[in-house]
C-alpha cells in the first residue's frame, strides 16, 4: 500500500509548539510525581504549558492553513470514516490532521487546559499553592485540587492513545507521519511571536499580577 | 484527729481534681491533635517561604517558628489514642493497625523539626533550605500511609 506522508505539513510554530509540549508534559507529569521541592518547577511548568496552549488556540484561528481549526475540526461522521479507513487500512496521503486527528488536538487541548487551569488553585496540603489558591475558599482549592489529581490520569490517557496512533502509522501503516512534526518550512511570521508574546503576557499577568494583594 | 480527718478530706479532693491531667478524651484528643497540626502547618509555611526566597531570610523569626514547629510536632504523637478513629479525621485505621511503623514516622518528624530548629539558629540560608526540605519529606511519609486522600 502507498505510505502516506504529509510532508511539509506544518509550519514551524506549530511543530515547535508540539515539541515544547510534549516535553513540558512529560516534565510536568515527572515533578508532580516526585512531588516536594520539584513542585517549584512543576508550577513553573504549568504556566509554560498554559502560555503554549493560548499560543495555539490563537493559531488555530491565525495560523497557516493546516493549523486551523476550520481546516481540521470535522463532524463525527468523517471521524468515524476515517476510523473505518484506518481499520481497514486504506489510508489516503494528506497534509494536515485527519479527522480523528483533529478530534485529537481538541481532547488534547481540552483536558490539557483544565490540568493547567486547575492547576492554579490548587495545594499540596504542605508548602506548595497554586497562584490563585488564596483567591478561593479551602473548600474551592481542595476541590481543584482533587480534579488535578485524576485528571493526570486522564491527560495520561490521552497522550497514550495519541503515541498508540502514532505508532499504528508506523508499524502498520508504514506511514512516518512523524516525520511531518519535525521536518518542515523553517520560517516564522512575525504573528507568531507577537501571538506568543501576548499569550505569555496574559499568563504572567494571571500568575504574578492577579495575585498581589491589593 | 482533727488533722488526720483534714488531710484524708485533702487527698480525696485532690483525688477528683487532676481530670485535665488525665488523657482527654478520643473528641478531644481528636481537637488538640488537630490544632496541633494547624499551627504545624502555618510554622512550617513560613519557614518554607523563607527557604524557598519567597520571603526575605530572617534569622529570629526563622528560629522563632522553627522551635516552635519543633515543640508542636512532639504533640501529635500522644493524641492518637483508642476511639480517635472516628469522628472528623482523615487518620486512617491502618495508623491502629500498624503501629509501630506509624510511631516511628512520628518519631521521624520530631527529630526533623529538631534538625530544622538547629537549621535556623545557623542563620544559614543553605542550611535551613535543606532542613525544610527534610520535614516536608518526613510530612509527606507519614501522610501518605496514613493520612486519607482529600475529596472535593
Amino acid at each position: 500500500m502507498s505510505a502516506p506522508v504529509p510532508a511539509a505539513a506544518w509550519d514551524l510554530p506549530t511543530r515547535a509548539f508540539h515539541w515544547a509540549l510534549a516535553v513540558l508534559v512529560v516534565f510536568s507529569f515527572t515533578t508532580g510525581k516526585i512531588g516536594g521541592p520539584w513542585l517549584e518547577w512543576h508550577m513553573k511548568s504549568g504556566y509554560a504549558i498554559l502560555a503554549l496552549l493560548l499560543f495555539r488556540v490563537a493559531w488555530g484561528f491565525a495560523g497557516p492553513a493546516n493549523a486551523r481549526f476550520t481546516a481540521f475540526v470535522r463532524g463525527p461522521v468523517a471521524a468515524l470514516g476515517h476510523a473505518r479507513e484506518l481499520i481497514a487500512r486504506r489510508v489516503t496521503a494528506k497534509a494536515g490532521h485527519t479527522p480523528l486527528g483533529g478530534w485529537m488536538v481538541l481532547a488534547m487541548l481540552v483536558v490539557l487546559a483544565l490540568q493547567a487551569g486547575t492547576g492554579l488553585f490548587t495545594n499540596d496540603e504542605s508548602s506548595h499553592e497554586g497562584p490563585l489558591s488564596r483567591m478561593v475558599s479551602n473548600a474551592t482549592v481542595d476541590r481543584m485540587s482533587v480534579i488535578h489529581g485524576w485528571n493526570q490520569w486522564v491527560v495520561a490517557a490521552v497522550v497514550g492513545v495519541h503515541v498508540v496512533a502514532i505508532a499504528y502509522y508506523h508499524v502498520v501503516l508504514k506511514a512516518n507521519v512523524t516525520r511531518g512534526m519535525v521536518t518542515g518550512p523553517t520560517q516564522v511570521p512575525a504573528r507568531a511571536w507577537a501571538l506568543l508574546a501576548a499569550a505569555a503576557g496574559a499568563v504572567y499577568y494571571v500568575v504574578v499580577v492577579l495575585p498581589r494583594p491589593a | 484527729m482533727t488533722r488526720t480527718l483534714l488531710v484524708a478530706t485533702l487527698a480525696a479532693l485532690a483525688s477528683l481534681s487532676p481530670a485535665l491531667a488525665q488523657t482527654p478524651k478520643p473528641e478531644d484528643q481528636l481537637k488538640l491533635r488537630k490544632a496541633a497540626y494547624s499551627l504545624m502547618g502555618y510554622t512550617f509555611g513560613s519557614l518554607d517561604a523563607m527557604a524557598s526566597g519567597k520571603r526575605p531570610m530572617n534569622k529570629e523569626e526563622a528560629t522563632r517558628n522553627a522551635e516552635l514547629l519543633a515543640q508542636l510536632a512532639t504533640i501529635p504523637k500522644g493524641f492518637f489514642g483508642e476511639g480517635t478513629d472516628k469522628g472528623e479525621t482523615r487518620a486512617k485505621p491502618e495508623i491502629w493497625t500498624n503501629r509501630a511503623d506509624f510511631d516511628q514516622k512520628m518519631d521521624r518528624m520530631v527529630k526533623e523539626t529538631g534538625q530544622l530548629a538547629q537549621a535556623a539558629r545557623s542563620g544559614d540560608a543553605a542550611t535551613l533550605k535543606k532542613a525544610v526540605q527534610d520535614v516536608d519529606a518526613a510530612c509527606a511519609a507519614c501522610h501518605d500511609d496514613y493520612r486519607v486522600k482529600r475529596r472535593g
